[in-house]
């Protein structure tokens, strides 16, 4: 291909990528350094959003809260995700059924999918799963109220919206694994489980990786969720970064923009960092003839 | 558990002495696994049904608690939805803004990656690495700057605002989709339409567009689907005019019952078509979970 024909077909979207990511990522950092707010051009402030951002025991609260639920649902979602695989992999006939089933949760947008979560539990709205747990355990608990309980349903659902992408990612992974490789196993006599560790697992290793990194870069974004899931989320400490973002940067005609785009900053700073394996493998790669 | 990967039964164990136990034992083992999986489908779909039973409740005893498992069904929440809201506007707003975005990024994603696929070069390997972070990065960082400009551009909360944002937003994957599907076609056919003297335009158009077809459909599901779900931007960059469906949901929440159970009866009418579309284009679906984001 000639470079004056790659130009022609990749510039329209590189002329968007430049206008509509480059230059408000370039706004975000101008504003993390300065005191502003919409509208109107802010006066340099130098570092202290940064300093002010670090030393607000709320945003560290924020960090815990975030990187906390990444590690946990991140877990859950990479074994759940190889447990259902393998469960759904061995089906035949029922296959496509169960698949449209598990796919719904994924392909509907969060910010309902967390309402109705929300609906199973709430004893204003005559929560269903909340009354069960009532009548078998006589024990009332708090799930919007109290720190750990709207914790455990929060991890529940993100689990809930993300299983279908890890199970469908794993299950890929599962039907490159040679048949070779399995018969030779239990020729020589394996267990399930030595099969599962020593031969499957180790061969869909990168696919593992990759669900986690996609799980672990998007759980730290989690924002939509906590909408319907956590009302009193700044209270009980169950804050995520995103949502401190939007507290101080938007809500109340954004009094802390400048503080917000610091954070914005800080976020993206981990993330590129999060990401910086698989970049450097992708440089690797290019590099070869 | 078993992982069944084609393995001809018998050989499954060849030590067991009894032949008969074995398909007796596999079979106790399938109901067990069958049985398993209909339980984790019941929780997955458990938040939908309990939905849909109190969307079909009388509005009096919608939300009490203990909760009613017995009553007569009734579909008043659904007319109130539709004559009392503006749901039907905010539904409109929703379907246009994701189908136009989609094309655009389409339109737009297309070429490129067509370019990506075929030119090797570093600005390739960049483009995409640029494409990857885009897609990574902290909603806000974007959306924020976005909001700012729409005022003082006088786009604010109009339909086109949102379209170019998400625009921006998802186009950066769209790139990396259709690229592993048009490194899957040889190279050998653009060099022989070439050689036949086609323009670059023509074989992208009369060779590659018809052989990319599910590719496409493929990319424009996806886009199709972040646009539909997208929350947060929608609440930056939209007030009344192009509100969509997820923030109307949203606003709902704080309000007192009959709306809140209208807001249901919103919740469920957007989840009836997305479960037809999850048996639909659960194909496609899987197609492009596969080759989108594995391979490099």
């Amino acid at each position: 291909m000639r470079r004056r024909e790659y130009v022609a077909l990749v510039l329209p979207s590189v002329l968007v990528m430049f206008g509509l990511l480059v230059v408000p990522l370039y706004r975000t950092i101008e504003w993390s350094l300065q005191k502003v707010t919409y509208g109107s051009p802010g006066s340099f402030a130098g570092v202290s959003n940064y300093t002010s951002a670090l030393t607000d025991p709320r945003f560290g609260r924020a960090v815990v809260f975030t990187v906390g639920l990444t590690v946990v649902a991140t877990a859950i979602l990479v074994v759940g995700g190889y447990i259902l695989a393998c469960m759904v992999n061995a089906l035949r006939r029922t296959r496509p059924l169960v698949l449209g089933v598990l796919l719904i949760s994924y392909v509907l947008p969060q910010i309902v999918g967390a309402t109705m979560f929300s609906w199973l539990f709430d004893t204003n709205f005559g929560g269903v799963a909340e009354y069960l747990l009532h009548v078998v355990t006589g024990q009332e608990v708090h799930w919007f109220t109290s720190a750990w309980p709207n914790r455990i349903i929060l991890v529940l659902n993100v689990v809930w919206a993300a299983l279908p992408f890890a199970m469908l990612m794993i299950m890929a992974g599962l039907q490159g694994v040679s048949n070779d490789m399995i018969e030779a196993a239990e020729i020589d006599g394996v267990s399930r489980i030595q099969l599962h560790w020593h031969v499957i697992i180790p061969s869909i290793k990168a696919i593992v990786g990759f669900v986690a990194l996609i799980s672990i870069m998007d759980i730290l974004r989690v924002f939509d969720q906590l909408i319907p899931l956590s009302p009193q989320a700044v209270q009980l400490g169950n804050e995520s970064i995103t949502l401190y973002i939007y507290n101080v940067a938007f809500q109340n005609g954004g009094q802390n923009l400048g503080l917000g785009s610091a954070v914005n900053v800080l976020l993206m700073v981990i993330i590129m960092i999060m990401l910086s394996p698989f970049i450097i493998g992708l440089l690797r790669e290019a590099r070869k003839p | 558990m078993t992982i069944d990967v084609a393995t001809p039964p018998v050989d499954q164990h060849p030590q067991t002495a009894v032949r008969k136990s074995g398909p007796d034992r596999r079979r106790g083992k399938g109901w067990l696994i069958g049985g398993f999986l209909f339980i984790i489908c019941l929780a997955m779909l458990s938040p939908i049904l309990w939905t849909a039973a109190s969307v079909t409740k009388p509005t009096n005893v919608a939300f009490l608690n203990p909760p009613v498992f017995f009553y007569h069904p009734t579909f008043q929440s659904f007319v109130d939805l539709w004559q009392t809201t503006d749901f039907y506007r905010y539904l409109i707003n929703t379907l246009i803004i994701a189908v136009i975005s989609t094309a655009a990024a389409l339109i737009i994603g297309v070429p490129a990656a067509y370019g990506l696929s075929r030119f090797r070069g570093w600005t390739s390997a960049i483009l995409l690495i640029l494409a990857l972070i885009f897609r990574s990065l902290p909603r806000f960082s974007i959306v924020l700057p976005m909001y700012d400009l729409s005022k003082t551009l006088g786009v604010y909360d109009t339909r086109f605002a949102m379209v170019v944002a998400l625009v921006a937003i998802n186009q950066p994957f769209s790139i990396w989709l259709l690229r592993n599907f048009f490194a899957e076609i040889p190279q050998e056919l653009d060099e022989a339409a070439l050689l036949d003297g086609c323009s670059r335009f023509q074989v992208l158009r009369r060779i590659m567009l018809p052989l990319m077809g599910p590719g496409i459909l493929t990319a424009g599901i996806f886009m199709f689907l972040f646009a539909f779900q997208e929350y947060l931007t929608a609440l930056i960059l939209t007030d009344v005019n192009a509100k969509t469906v997820p923030v109307f949901i949203a606003t709902q929440l704080g309000q007192t019952l009959p709306m809140l159970q209208q807001a249901g009866a919103a919740a469920m009418l957007l989840t009836l078509p997305v479960i037809a579309f999850a048996f639909i284009a659960q194909r496609y679906l899987v197609a492009g979970l596969n080759s989108g984001s594995v391979k490099g």
